[in-house]
């Protein structure tokens, strides 16, 4: 037992050092308020939609924006915590999702469809 | 609080908003190397004759302790908080309104789910210990004068736990594919079958029908082999959890039940994948569709895994290679529970806190009964993205070191001299397959 113990223990000690000298934690705390606004163009038309299932990466606190062009109105639900509700009408429209400030990675459905448009990856 | 308020609205979501970040490759490549690593250590250096014997080990726990535990005032307590629990949930699910803040959901989803295992980690076998069916045919026992563990017929020995991995498969169900499974009729509803067949089956087979066919009950149990809280000839013992682990009954069915808990744990990850999303509603079949097939191959996918690694197991002679799935199965327990903790840790810490804010709130009339209300939910882990994927990968490859050891020892209790290390390849083969798949969902989706 005791043998065992020690060999698990020099493998994931070894291992361990290995990984430390290789993780460097970048984490640049910027100020969100001077990041770009994270624009995403949503395309509805008849039962498909583009961006279909992408995943998108931004930062806590950037603002996000939603350009949409459909060919009938709709809704677009963000499951952030709380969860954010958006309608649209026929044609362009701008929607702001408001920041989201924990990370995680928040899926974005349209429930007129039933798909999931994109997910975003917060950082 | 107002986004919250829109029950039935959140059609393939559960419960919760945003989900963990991926773990990083570098972390998921050292975890993996780790598993595989430690793995060959243990196959190659390990003791060579058996260390475990369930009728001898394990530290009689002190006097006081299992005066304790085994007094009728306490095992009288717990029996009275779940039957409490019980008539709570009646109370939100009949007279409770069909919102997301009714307390149901989070108490079906999470408390019970996620919740109860974990409880069984740390302190044994919760859900017997709390199951308001065991007092139900205690009660009836006691008044016709027969025997609680006995019902009118015995419990037939082949159908083992294969009816709690039915009934596992139903709930995974209920909460990974089923689109409307945050509306209060259908969650009514599988309580209401669930209760329904626990106190019939009680009825007909005893106190066995819950240790064997509850889900809840077998889910709880199973975990509660790798606490430090174990049995011996009826006496509170404290051992290892790798001693308690192979203390495990070999049960039939106790594959099916591995199978679909970690098929499940590993489709949730793969279902919220941009791949899958992608794949699934391009193609132009149902969604729903695919999905129900996607956690049904999952599942399947596992028990394949494991039955043809015992399957390619080198056995004497004397010896039945049909019942090795079921002798060898238990060594993939902690394994779940690894992946099932890394998977839902975040989950039970922010969404279990916030069912205890709205269980304060049981008919959502805005009262606070339990002064839980007001308790501000934790996103800590959730702001500390790098730490829960450190802890994330320990945990899983912690579960997959203690699988590797049980799978060891009970190679060398069953499998005759020659094969006892060529025979152990498989199953670690298996074992790597499950960690490895585990690591790489994490990091991928």
């Amino acid at each position: 037992m005791r043998r065992l113990v020690a060999a698990v223990a020099v493998v994931l000690l070894t291992s361990l050092t290995l990984t430390a000298c290789g993780g460097g934690s970048g984490s640049s705390a910027q100020d969100p308020s001077h990041l770009p606004t994270k624009v995403i163009d949503v395309t509805f038309s008849g039962e498909s939609v583009t961006p279909n299932g992408d995943r998108y990466d931004v930062a806590v606190g950037q603002r996000i924006e939603l350009d949409v062009t459909a060919d009938k109105p709709g809704e677009i639900h963000v499951h952030s915590s709380p969860e954010q509700e958006f309608e649209y009408d026929k044609g362009s429209s701008t929607i702001a999702v408001k920041p989201i400030t924990t990370p995680g990675i928040v899926t974005v459905e349209s429930h007129t469809l039933d798909k999931v448009l994109f997910q975003l990856q917060v950082k | 609080m107002t986004g919250l308020v829109i029950g039935g609205l959140l059609p393939e979501h559960g419960l919760g908003g945003a989900q963990d970040l991926p773990i990083s490759r570098g972390l998921a490549i050292t975890g993996a190397a780790i598993a595989v690593a430690v793995s060959f250590v243990v196959l190659a250096i390990a003791w060579r004759r058996p260390r475990y014997d369930a009728a001898t080990s394990g530290r009689t726990a002190p006097r006081w302790l299992s005066a304790f535990v085994d007094s009728v005032w306490w095992r009288g307590l717990l029996r009275l908080i779940g039957l409490l629990a019980l008539v709570y949930l009646v109370l939100v699910a009949v007279f409770g309104k069909d919102l997301l803040i009714n307390p149901i959901f989070g108490i079906f989803y999470v408390w019970i789910w996620v919740g109860v295992p974990v409880a069984s980690l740390l302190f044994g076998r919760v859900w017997r210990s709390i199951s308001p069916f065991r007092l139900i045919s205690t009660g009836i026992a006691r008044v016709s004068g027969g025997e609680p563990d006995e019902g009118v017929f015995r419990y037939p020995e082949r159908l083992g736990m294969w009816p709690a991995a039915l009934g596992l498969l139903a709930f995974v169900w209920m909460e990974l594919v089923y689109t409307h499974n945050v509306d209060l009729s259908p969650v009514r509803l599988w309580c209401g079958i669930y209760l329904g067949v626990m106190i019939i089956g009680g009825a007909l087979f005893g106190n066995t029908f819950y240790a064997r066919a509850d889900p809840f009950e077998v889910y709880s149990s199973l975990v509660a082999q790798v606490s430090v809280w174990g049995r011996r000839h009826g006496r509170l013992v404290l051992r290892s959890p790798l001693a308690n682990l192979d203390s495990t009954p070999a049960t039939p069915g106790l594959i099916g039940v591995i199978a679909v808990l970690f098929g499940s744990t590993a489709f949730d990850a793969f279902r919220e994948s941009p791949r899958w999303l992608r794949f699934t509603q391009d193609n132009g079949w149902s969604t729903y569709l695919q999905n129900n097939l996607g956690l049904l191959g999952f599942c399947v996918a596992v028990g394949v895994i494991f039955w043809v690694a015992c399957a390619a197991t080198g056995v004497g002679p004397e010896q039945s290679r049909r019942r090795l799935p079921d002798q060898l199965a238990f060594s993939v327990i902690p394994i779940v529970i690894g992946y099932v903790i890394a998977h839902y840790l975040s989950y039970l810490v922010e969404i279990g806190t916030q069912t205890l804010v709205q269980a304060s709130d049981p008919l959502s009339t805005g009262s606070n009964v339990f002064g839980t209300g007001g308790l501000t939910v934790p996103y800590w882990l959730s702001y500390h993205p790098t730490f829960l994927a450190d802890l994330k990968v320990i945990a899983v490859v912690a579960g997959h070191v203690v699988g590797v050891i049980a799978a060891h020892e009970r190679a060398i209790k069953l499998l005759p001299v020659r094969h006892q290390l060529t025979g152990q390849l498989p199953l670690l083969g298996a074992m790597i397959c499950f960690t490895v798949g585990g690591l790489y969902l994490l990091f991928s989706s």
